[in-house]
């Protein structure tokens, strides 16, 4: 009995030595470390064959074991409360492993207790909103990709009149919604974009009724950033266009889905795990927030709806993305207000993306 | 299945060559085959779920080392279940004690929902001093619930509406009015939908080590309502009511305000449970802290016929399930689906026993 209560005690005594460390000397780049081989488990927030959200950290599973050498279980919805997150992530790490990921920004909280009770255990948390020695958020920059998928959308439409469905007006929602209307934009400046909220992540009652009614008022193609792939399913059925959130939709809808906004998280996982076994791992103090370049997010484009032409558009503006040519939200921007929110000759920083509750000129909401 | 037990009905199961098989009622029940019968219950449950999970793939040797060892005699794992379990044994007793008066809660998501917004008002308007915050959170969330449960309580009373119907759509409107506060005023300075944190005089302390606060205020309400129930002249009231609204009626037991007053005990005790879930496990208020209990409340009032020290056991023994399911996930790669048939056989199980108990299978040559 004496030598886990020992080594409770060290753990505990390293941890006050490492917050006093955090707290006298400011390079920490090099302070986190696991104990041998990383052993990975994740904790998925759907099940993981959702179709969308979920399933796509449980496609980039088999290559993230493949970097790993070893098999990484798994745990499936495991809904955003404590008392349902904490024991899976307790088992896991009474078991050896000391990698755990996350993917919801209802874990933030409990992920970031777990990691100050398990300094030596590496944590990850994919949308979430804490950081620490041992613990990084992280979520892809989908502003790039829905960007393209909005210009994919204008090009597949016949009217300019394009339809959106979206769970809930959160930054992350938000910045997608201007960024597709941008795309759309680049392709027909007269696009509008009318944006209905749901108000739920995974809700196929309200999605279909959302996207009925949007085709209703006439809008030919139908974008989404909710979880499942209903909006496409719905404009596949009334024989109209829509883009993809998540995964490639065209799965489910292949004559509709023009363009997918996809993840495309083994490449970003992939080089995190490495560096978290070469132990060279530093969290960001702000979290990872990859772009396609880095691995976050990308597109599965374009569908026969849009012309050879403008997929042509559409691959130069994804490399202008990736060469850091298109930053997407660059001055001079204003709202549909009028009121200036990016100064001309500026970007807009990652704290004020993160805090975006307005909508550019073109989207049609309610508010 | 009372006609089969009365002379001269068809028997059930009649078959010439192989006498036949009559069910009766039993006249009294003893508390000795009351446990009997749900001790074999969960046994046969377990049975039926060992059978499926080898079949599945999990070693028959390591069966019980992770379903019932490790569970239950691990110092984490069973912290683990007491978290779990305090909020269900508040939602039982809260679906108990409005099926002992004939009303058929089903809005205990919503009351839970306002047990939730009225702690965190008090939290938000940092209401008295720090030492008296979680007792003023505790009453503002008992005074939410019930005066939400009020609303299906008086058209009920009133105007004779359904309240299966009235209460499990109030859950929505509940639900809408938490997000419009999250997504509102009430949204966190970082932008994000949750509440403030809570401050640490706002979080119900361990009381006891391993065993959190809220289950010792679980257990005080069960042993409470055990008192009520079994001793109080309301208690004698709700047993007239249960059996008969029209004859207690009759008999002078007035029914009207009990039936009230009972419904916002009901929803007063499923507002605890949302003030236990937000002050000692989220530490805010966040979306989906009240998401599954509506259906496991009622399933453990059920289950525990109304009695309130029943549904303290019932309620731990769900937790029980469902971190011992966990543990099936985490280590052998059962899909959740998989763990709910399994909690599923065993709920079905523990419902048949109940059958068994209150009937005697009578074989006749």
């Amino acid at each position: 009995m004496s030598l886990p209560t020992k080594a409770v005690a060290l753990a505990a005594a390293s941890a006050v030595a490492w917050s006093s460390v955090a707290l006298t000397a400011s390079a920490l780049a090099d302070v986190f470390k696991i104990d041998g081989p990383p052993k990975v488990a994740i904790i998925l927030f759907g099940p993981k064959n959702d179709g969308g959200w979920s399933q796509a950290f449980e496609e980039a599973r088999p290559e993230l074991e493949k970097i790993i050498g070893a098999k990484i279980p798994v745990v499936e919805k495991v809904p955003e409360d404590s008392s349902a997150i904490t024991p899976p992530a307790e088992r896991f790490i009474q078991r050896g492993y000391n990698v755990i990921i996350g993917t919801a920004f209802g874990y933030s909280d409990t992920f970031k207790k777990l990691s100050e009770e398990h300094p030596k255990v590496a944590f990850l948390d994919a949308s979430g909103i804490t950081n620490g020695p041992n613990l990084e958020s992280f979520y892809g920059r989908t502003y790039e990709s829905q960007y393209l998928c909005g210009m994919a959308a204008a090009a597949a439409s016949k009217t300019g009149k394009l339809g959106f469905v979206a769970a809930n007006p959160l930054p992350v929602v938000n910045w997608t919604i201007n960024a597709y209307e941008m795309g759309a934009k680049a392709i027909n400046p007269d696009a509008t974009l009318t944006v209905v909220f749901t108000g739920a992540w995974n809700d196929p009652v309200k999605e279909r009724a959302a996207t009925t009614a949007l085709i209703d008022q006439g809008a030919d193609v139908i974008g989404q950033h909710v979880d499942t792939p209903t909006p496409q399913i719905v404009a596949q059925e009334r024989g109209v266009y829509g883009t993809g959130h998540h995964r490639d939709l065209a799965e489910f809808a292949p004559k509709a889905t023009q363009c997918s906004s996809v993840w495309t998280w083994a490449k970003f996982l992939g080089p995190t795990l490495e560096s978290i076994k070469a132990g060279t791992w530093a969290p960001s103090p702000y979290g990872a927030f990859p772009g396609i370049k880095q691995g976050g997010t990308d597109i599965a484009c374009c569908g026969s709806a849009v012309s050879e032409d403008n997929k042509k558009k559409i691959l130069a503006a994804r490399q202008d993305i990736i060469d850091g040519k298109n930053a997407i939200f660059v001055g001079p921007l204003a709202d549909r207000d009028g009121k200036e929110r990016i100064a001309a000759g500026a970007t807009l920083s990652d704290a004020d993306l993160w805090k975006m509750d307005w909508f550019i000129p073109g989207v049609i909401s309610q508010k | 299945m009372a006609e089969a037990s009365s002379p001269g009905a068809p028997p059930a199961g009649a078959s010439r060559g192989f006498g036949r098989l009559t069910i009766e009622v039993r006249r009294s029940v003893s508390p000795q085959l009351r446990i009997g019968a749900l001790a074999g219950a969960i046994a046969i449950g377990l049975t039926i779920s060992a059978i499926a999970l080898v079949l599945a793939g999990v070693p028959a040797s390591d069966l019980a080392q992770e379903f019932i060892v490790a569970t239950l005699f691990d110092p984490t794992n069973l912290k683990a279940v007491f978290v779990q379990a305090a909020p269900l044994v508040l939602v039982g007793l809260s679906a108990a004690m409005a099926f002992r008066v004939r009303f058929w809660n089903l809005g205990i998501e919503g009351q839970m929902i306002f047990g939730g917004v009225g702690a965190t008002a008090v939290s938000l308007a940092h209401a008295g001093p720090d030492s008296t915050r979680l007792v003023a959170m505790f009453v503002a969330a008992m005074l939410a619930g019930a005066a939400w449960a009020a609303i299906p309580a008086a058209l009920k009373l009133l105007m004779n509406v359904n309240e299966i119907i009235s209460t499990l759509l109030l859950n929505y409107v509940a639900s809408d009015i938490l997000l419009h506060l999250l997504y509102g005023v009430w949204k966190d300075q970082d932008g994000f939908p949750h509440s403030l944190k809570y401050s640490a005089s706002e979080l119900i302390p361990d009381i006891l080590p391993g065993a959190n606060g809220g289950l010792v205020i679980a257990a005080a309400a069960a042993a409470l309502l055990v008192v009520v129930t079994a001793r109080s002249r309301a208690g004698v009231y709700m047993r007239f009511v249960s059996a008969s609204p029209s004859v207690a009626e009759a008999l002078g037991v007035p029914v009207r305000p009990l039936v009230f007053s009972t419904v916002l005990l009901s929803g007063a005790l499923a507002a605890v449970a949302g003030f236990v879930v937000a002050s000692s496990q989220e530490g805010r208020l966040t979306q989906s802290f009240y998401q599954g209990y509506g259906v496991s409340g009622v399933l453990i009032g059920f289950l525990a016929r109304n009695n309130p020290f029943a549904a303290a056991i019932v309620g731990v023994l769900m937790a029980t399930l469902v971190i011992a399911g966990q543990n099936l996930q985490v280590f052998y790669g059962i899909p959740q689906s998989m763990v709910q048939l399994i909690q599923a056989v065993i709920v079905m199980c523990v419902a048949a026993s109940d059958f068994l108990t209150v009937h005697r299978l009578h074989w006749a040559r």
